[in-house]
């Protein structure tokens, strides 16, 4: 699992993850977004190259954003493929953390 | 080792009680979907299972202590495939109801616990139960076919 970082217009930071977010690939970003979500405030969690997502998957999504969130700034989930998707309806975690596949919308819902 | 099963495996992956032998189950199933020509939900829905019900056994049934066997017999019959996981960890009944009730706002949200329901939701069948040293979890699946897409 790899992590890119890239800074967008209007204080916006996009982390593209790429590969497995399985319980190694989870251990190799974890570091990472808790350093995003103690110092952005604004963060888009790009998943469209994410292959495979599980539990420990969703507990290095979802505790950068409620981080993020404690503090007073948003965080969206970006373009979730196939059963990636499937995987983040079925735990709910659409409902408290947004997810989005066009990018105006994820761009505009973290204004 | 783990119990006997009552059925033939055609084919068994054996595991120590270390996280990182999680990595040799992958290239296994590969082999299974390729083997079989299973559709990319079904190939998923194996991974996702079998990482949740290995990850529990080696973090919460051995307690995270290294060198204790996890045997995974997988049989097919038909359009059914079973994997069949066996430990020798503390009976650990991953069936019981939990407060598994999602959060409903990223406030409440506390980590863990989604493991077994994903395991619900995405394998066709699950029954657990107890070895007279262990445990036997079996895991069914429809083999959907990738040409069935």
């Amino acid at each position: 699992m790899q992590i890119s970082i890239e800074e967008l217009d209007g204080g916006i930071t996009r982390a593209v993850l790429e590969g497995r977010l399985d319980i190694e690939g989870a251990a190799a970003v974890d570091l990472k977004m808790n350093v995003l979500a103690g110092s952005k405030m604004l963060l888009l969690i790009d998943l469209h190259k994410v292959t495979f997502l599980g539990s420990m998957g969703l507990r290095s999504l979802v505790v950068p954003a409620q981080t993020i969130h404690r503090r007073g700034g948003k965080a969206v989930l970006f373009a979730p493929t196939g059963m990636v998707e499937e995987v983040l309806t079925a735990s709910k975690i659409d409902s408290i953390v947004p997810i989005h596949h066009e990018l105006s919308a994820a761009l505009a819902a973290l204004k | 080792m783990p119990g006997k099963c009552a059925h033939k495996a055609d084919t068994r992956l054996t595991l120590t009680s270390r996280l990182a032998e999680l990595s040799r189950v992958w290239p296994w199933v590969d082999a299974l979907a390729a083997e079989y020509g299973l559709s990319g939900e079904t190939h998923y829905a194996i991974n996702l299972c079998l990482e949740e019900a290995l990850s529990n056994i080696i973090r919460h049934g051995y307690s995270g202590q290294p060198d204790h066997a996890i045997t995974i017999d997988f049989t097919s019959l038909g359009t059914s495939l079973t994997f069949t996981i066996e430990d020798q960890a503390p009976h650990f009944t991953p069936m019981e109801p939990a407060d598994s009730r999602p959060a409903a706002s990223i406030e409440e949200y506390q980590p863990g616990g989604l493991g077994v329901p994903l395991m619900r939701r995405f394998a066709g069948t699950l029954h657990w139960e107890p070895l007279p040293h262990g445990n036997r979890l079996t895991i069914g699946f429809a083999a959907a076919r990738s040409s069935e897409k």
